[in-house]
């Protein structure tokens, strides 16, 4: 080890103000970047989430004979899973912080919460991106090898940017989720037994004008796919895309303005 | 110049800190002591802005930490070295750092190497001992090229060489004008290199001063076993000693065994036994904070 003799100059700090704070977002946003770029377990959810949508979308695809299966609607069956996943991996980039310790230093280096709120929204979100081009790409390629017809593509361009905007806002909605929680197990146990249980049991005993606003069951409209409703009154009274959109996204909103009011209330140790 | 003023902070029911008040200059090196739960770490977290006291306040040139720009600037802290993901590698912990902080990528290199790390830089954090995390820590809080560092138990799980390393290079920081603020349970090593001393016990504050301060009141008390215990008492009386008796043996202050023993002497009185004891300032530092230990050995 060695030792630098530069005399540290004692110059007055510079305040922090509104555009100190709006300047220090890009490297915000750069910090979240690595610190998800670096860790194993986002990759391994990356490819959870690919050999997961190949897997699931050609067994779909294979072996549902009961009713016509298409390339352009099965390729889109596994983002529900996707979003699930985006949240789990939303709920981490907060919650492993903690469990690790490293919240502290993070906060200590940048105090102004907002930013750090701000900028593990932004990530979780374009993780959330990433994992639904990844999920689509594997559920349209395992369904692909499946052999069945491509179907109508016309709407694939649409039909992949909501797919897109769900699996985006499903991150920030985990993120949100675990800020509030705090606690990795909890929150990722939590998210997936409503998204994947507790959700589909709503679903059976509500009527269906307040089931459809159940946050993933809102957020799986999103998708557009008649698979997911069961009854006629359940298509006569399904959201549209942007009515699941706004409803889904305000899930996301909320959770993430709750997290960000206790990051500012709460001690951090 | 750090200004602590009146920091209080209950957490429910159960005082953490009180009113705890106290300056760090520049260019000298502060020890932080205080036995378990007296509340250092909670201090020194209100410091950073981690734990939002419920009264008072902390300055940094008088101004408060949440409204420094660039806090990584002025004060590197580290106050828990097991606080990095064991899954990145010790180049990625001080990349994300150095970005979080606003700071230039070059520093990690060089910070690197500053803390001898470079070898293990591509190492995940998970197959670090405690000292090779101490060091990370350490350059962490170093990235900034920091005014002021502030460290909770620098020296837990560091090898000799690594805490005479530590501390000379603390004592250089200061030297170069920089303020050290350093707690620790180790007051034989700490009164090794830091000026000042900020004396915590039960969540209050019970001394602020220079270590020579507090050293002062070291003293010497001579114990001897006599079976004449009443004439050596008379004849050190007589001597202006201070005693205490207990049958046979005498406690005599703040005097040596060579003027105890010559006493005796000149009045031909046989000794059974005679000690001398000296009151370290780690005594001193442990009868101040004794009433307020929380957890203490019996």
């Amino acid at each position: 080890m060695t030792s630098t003799t530069v005399s540290l100059q004692h110059l007055t700090p510079a305040t922090r103000s509104r555009a100190v704070d709006l300047r220090a977002v890009p490297s915000a946003l750069w910090s979240e970047g690595l610190k998800l770029a670096s860790v194993r377990t986002y990759r391994l959810i990356l490819i959870l989430n690919a050999v997961g949508g190949g897997l699931i979308s050609w067994a779909m695809a294979k072996f549902i004979t009961d009713q016509p299966m298409y390339v352009s609607e099965v390729g889109f069956y596994f983002t529900a899973l996707s979003a699930i996943l985006a949240s789990v991996a939303g709920i981490l980039l907060l919650t492993s912080e903690v469990q690790h310790g490293t919240l502290a230093i993070t906060l200590a280096a940048q105090p102004t919460r907002w930013v750090i709120a701000f900028s593990k929204a932004a990530i979780a979100a374009t993780n959330g991106v990433l994992l639904g081009v990844v999920g689509m790409a594997a559920g349209f390629g395992g369904a692909t090898l499946a052999g069945i017809d491509m179907g109508d593509t016309s709407s694939i361009a649409t039909m992949t940017l909501w797919a897109l905007g769900y699996t985006s806002m499903a991150a920030v909605l985990g993120l949100g989720v675990g800020m509030v929680i705090r606690h990795s197990a909890g929150a990722v146990t939590g998210i997936l037994v409503w998204g994947l249980l507790i959700e589909g049991l709503l679903n059976q005993v509500l009527p269906v004008r307040a089931a459809r606003f159940l946050p993933f069951l809102a957020g799986d409209r999103l998708l557009a796919l008649d698979i997911s409703l069961e009854t006629p009154q359940a298509v006569a009274m399904a959201l549209s895309q942007p009515q699941a959109a706004a409803v889904f996204g305000g899930y996301a909103l909320t959770a993430i303005a709750i997290g960000t009011i206790l990051l500012y209330r709460r001690d951090t140790a | 110049m750090i200004t602590v003023a009146g920091v209080t902070k209950r957490y429910g029911t159960k005082l953490a800190v009180e009113d705890i008040t106290f300056d760090l200059p520049s260019g000298r090196v502060t020890g932080f002591v205080g036995p378990n739960g007296a509340g250092k770490s909670t201090t020194m977290r209100a410091m950073v802005g981690l734990t939002r006291p419920d009264r008072g306040e902390v300055r940094y040139q008088g101004i408060l930490y949440h409204n420094l720009a660039q806090p990584s600037r002025v004060v590197g802290s580290v106050l828990d070295a097991r606080c990095m993901h064991p899954g990145r590698t010790a180049r990625n912990h001080l990349r994300a750092l150095a970005a979080s902080g606003g700071l230039p990528s070059r520093r990690v290199e060089e910070v690197l190497n500053e803390l001898g790390l470079d070898a293990a830089a591509r190492q995940r954090v998970g197959g670090f001992s405690l000292g090779m995390r101490q060091r990370l820590a350490l350059a962490g809080a170093l990235l900034g090229e920091p005014q002021a560092l502030l460290l909770d138990e620098p020296s837990n799980g560091l090898d000799p060489d690594g805490i005479r390393w530590l501390r000379n290079y603390l004592r250089s920081f200061a030297d170069r004008g920089g303020t050290v603020f350093v707690s620790s349970h180790l007051i034989s090593e700490l009164s090794l290199f830091a000026d000042d001393l900020v004396v915590v016990g039960a969540g209050r504050l019970i001394a602020v001063d220079s270590v020579d301060a507090i050293a002062a009141g070291e003293d010497i008390t001579v114990v001897v076993e006599t079976p004449r215990p009443a004439d050596l008492i008379t004849a050190l009386g007589d001597h202006g000693l201070a005693v205490e008796s207990d049958g046979s043996r005498i406690r005599v202050q703040a005097t040596t065994k060579a003027v105890v023993s010559q006493i005796a002497y000149d009045n031909g009185i046989q000794l059974f036994e005679l000690t001398e004891t000296v009151r370290s300032l780690e005594d001193r530092l442990i009868e101040m904070t004794r009433a307020s230990a929380q957890y203490a050995s019996v």
